[in-house]
This record gives C-alpha cells, sequence and structure tokens, in this order.
C-alpha cells in the first residue's frame, strides 16, 4: 500500500456507469431501471450488467414489483453502497488535489528552468486529460 | 428527462463533474417546491375570513394583582392544526405521486412529519397556555407579543417546516425565501398609525396577508422556475 489515493480507488465502483448509478440511487433514496437506463444512455443489458454486479458487491438492492399492470424495478443503495460511494469521491477529491499539486509543483520547476511561464491555466488537467492510462 | 451528453472514461475530475451533475439533475427531478407554497399560501389567506367571523374569546384575569387579557379565536383553533395536517398529507402525497411517474424516490417526508409534529405541537401549547390562567398571551392567535408568541403562531410554523424542506431538498433559493418569509413573521404588527375605520379588518387581514403573499409569490416564482421545459419547435 503506497498512500496514493489512485490505490485506494475501489474497482467496482470507480467506473464511470456504476458511479453514477450509485449517485443517482443516493440522491433520489430508490430510483427506477427506466430512469436509470434513460439518464446513462444505456442499454437495459448493458445496464442490467452493471446493476449485477453492484448487487454481487452488496451495493445496491434491487426490488421488482408492479405499478398497475406494469412490471417495475426500482434500485436501492444498501449501506456497504453508500459507504463505498462516499469513500469513491473522498478518494476522487484527493486525487484531483495530488493532481493540481503535482501540476503546480511542475510548472514551479520549469518556470525556474525556462524564466517565466506564459499565461494559461496553473493546473495542468484542466483540459480533461485523463490522468489514468 | 435530460439525459448524459458525453461520458468520461477514467479522469477524476470529468467522474466527479458527471457526478455532481447527476446529482443536481436528480435533486432538480424531485423538487416541485411550488405545490407547498401555493397549498400553504391558499391556507393562510383562508383564514382570514376564518378569524373575521369565527367568533371571538376576551378572556380577562387578575394576574399578580394585574389585570391580564387574550382574545382568542375558536374557529382559529380548529381550523389550523385541521388544515395544517390536511395540507402535509396532500403535500407528501403529491410529492410521492410525481417522483413515482418519473421513476424516482422523494425527500418529502421528514418535511411532512417536522410540519405535523410542529402543527400538532402548537395546538398543544397554546390549549396548555390557555388552561393556565397565569399565562397572559394566546399562542395560536396572531395577537401574541413578544418573540416567543410570534414564534408560536401557524404562519411561523409554516416557516419552520420550510426550513426542514428546503434542508431536505438541499434548495437553497427555498431557504432565502424562507428565511425572508420568517423575518417578516417575526417583525412586530403595530396598527398605530392605522385609521380607525380601518384598524379592525387590518388587524384581522395584516397577519395573514403578508405571509400568504409571500408564499404566494414564493409558489409562482418556483412553478416557473421548475416548469419542464418544453422542446423547441423546429
Amino acid at each position: 500500500m503506497t498512500g496514493h489515493p489512485a490505490n485506494e480507488l475501489d474497482d467496482t465502483v470507480h467506473q464511470r456507469v456504476r458511479l453514477g448509478i450509485l449517485t443517482i440511487a443516493h440522491e433520489a433514496r430508490r430510483v427506477e431501471f427506466s430512469y436509470l437506463r434513460d439518464s446513462l444512455e444505456l442499454t437495459a443489458g448493458n445496464l442490467s450488467q452493471h446493476l449485477g454486479v453492484l448487487e454481487s458487491a452488496g451495493l445496491i438492492s434491487v426490488e421488482k414489483g408492479y405499478a398497475g399492470k406494469r412490471a417495475r424495478t426500482w434500485v436501492a443503495l444498501t449501506k456497504a453502497g453508500e459507504a463505498a460511494l462516499a469513500e469513491e469521491i473522498t478518494q476522487l477529491k484527493l486525487l484531483i488535489s495530488q493532481i493540481e499539486r503535482t501540476a503546480i509543483s511542475a510548472g514551479r520547476g520549469a518556470q525556474r528552468a525556462d524564466g517565466p511561464a506564459a499565461d494559461g491555466p496553473a493546473l495542468g488537467l484542466q483540459g480533461g486529460a485523463s490522468c489514468f492510462p | 428527462m435530460e439525459t448524459m451528453t458525453s461520458w468520461p472514461a477514467g479522469d477524476p475530475y470529468l467522474l466527479l463533474s458527471n457526478a455532481r451533475e447527476l446529482a443536481h439533475r436528480v435533486r432538480r427531478e424531485q423538487r416541485a417546491t411550488w405545490f407547498p407554497l401555493l397549498l400553504l399560501a391558499a391556507l393562510t389567506l383562508a383564514s382570514v375570513p376564518v378569524v373575521r367571523y369565527g367568533g371571538h374569546h376576551l378572556d380577562c384575569r387578575a394576574v399578580a394583582g394585574a389585570m391580564s387579557c387574550r382574545v382568542y379565536s375558536d374557529a382559529e383553533f380548529v381550523y389550523w392544526p385541521v388544515a395544517l395536517v390536511l395540507a402535509y398529507v396532500a403535500i407528501a402525497a403529491f410529492y410521492l405521486r410525481r417522483s413515482r411517474a418519473r421513476g424516482l424516490g422523494t425527500r418529502v417526508r421528514p418535511y411532512a412529519i417536522a410540519g405535523i409534529v410542529i402543527a400538532v405541537a402548537l395546538t398543544g401549547a397554546a390549549l396548555l397556555e390557555l388552561s393556565d390562567p397565569a399565562a397572559g398571551q394566546n399562542l395560536l392567535g396572531l395577537h401574541a407579543a413578544g418573540l416567543p408568541g410570534r414564534l408560536a403562531t401557524p404562519e411561523a410554523a409554516i416557516g419552520l417546516a420550510l426550513l426542514v424542506l428546503a434542508r431536505a431538498e438541499r434548495n437553497r433559493p427555498l431557504l432565502l425565501l424562507t428565511i425572508g418569509y420568517l423575518a417578516a413573521i417575526l417583525v412586530p404588527v403595530t396598527f398605530a398609525g392605522i385609521p380607525d375605520g380601518i384598524r379592525s379588518a387590518a388587524w384581522y387581514a395584516l397577519p395573514a396577508v403578508v405571509p400568504g403573499t409571500m408564499l404566494l409569490l414564493g409558489g409562482v416564482g418556483f412553478a416557473l422556475a421548475q416548469r419542464p421545459l418544453r422542446p423547441v419547435a423546429s
């Protein structure tokens, strides 16, 4: 364990669709399958796969029922899911602050080597470059 | 319903900003702030004729060598507890139905519970106060003096419960509106300078018309702000 925030990320949660599912379920308390599918622009099959991963990890509970004659599937966060989401957000924030510190110190080093820096954003990753391979 | 336009791969900036965007979107779709505001505005404004024509008691007693009088309305004792409890039940039902139709849960339960508890507590406090000869102020009606008296009015009870809704919905505009509303409620109402001919009407109407109008304007504002966006015809 190096202590780097990237090492603290949970692979189950640190995935764009699954983080989106957990975020929506957290805010909504309970969310219907079709809302998730439409919001995240997924196919039903793709969403089912992600829900299966999260349910197997014990992060969500899936409840099937009926609203009138319509079959509905509701998704809710478990306590473990709440904790995992909070941890992921914390680690993402830590990672961002670490990247920004690194970018700032790298900028200072470049300034020392090359003289005054050209005008531009102080933070190296503001353009959206990925910090993961 | 809005949909995501793009998804990042693993960039923490984009993951975090998209999570925030999703959270804000869900909150926006859960909110129906206009409904409780308009309903409570209607109740507040409807209380004016209830107070005016509901019959009053003037109860004067000698307390510690001085005369202490209170004015209270029988109709108000019935109107406000019943109206507030029914209103919170209606608000909870509206939120549940609306959010279910959208495929979401709701955050209205703490608000409805807090509203009912405050309404019941207010009525209990008023009844207790009326049964206590040493008390000199009417807790339920519009005529109590001092900050505690003004806090123990139905209008203030509505405002206190709205603070819970603002917290539950994480709704900053509602929080600001509620703070302004409570500030207006807690300002002492005086009738000095009002001509005798209209003083009686002002005494009945003013304490309800000001908060009622604030709730009404707030409700209209939120209804406009939260109306669903219609697709532009091409």
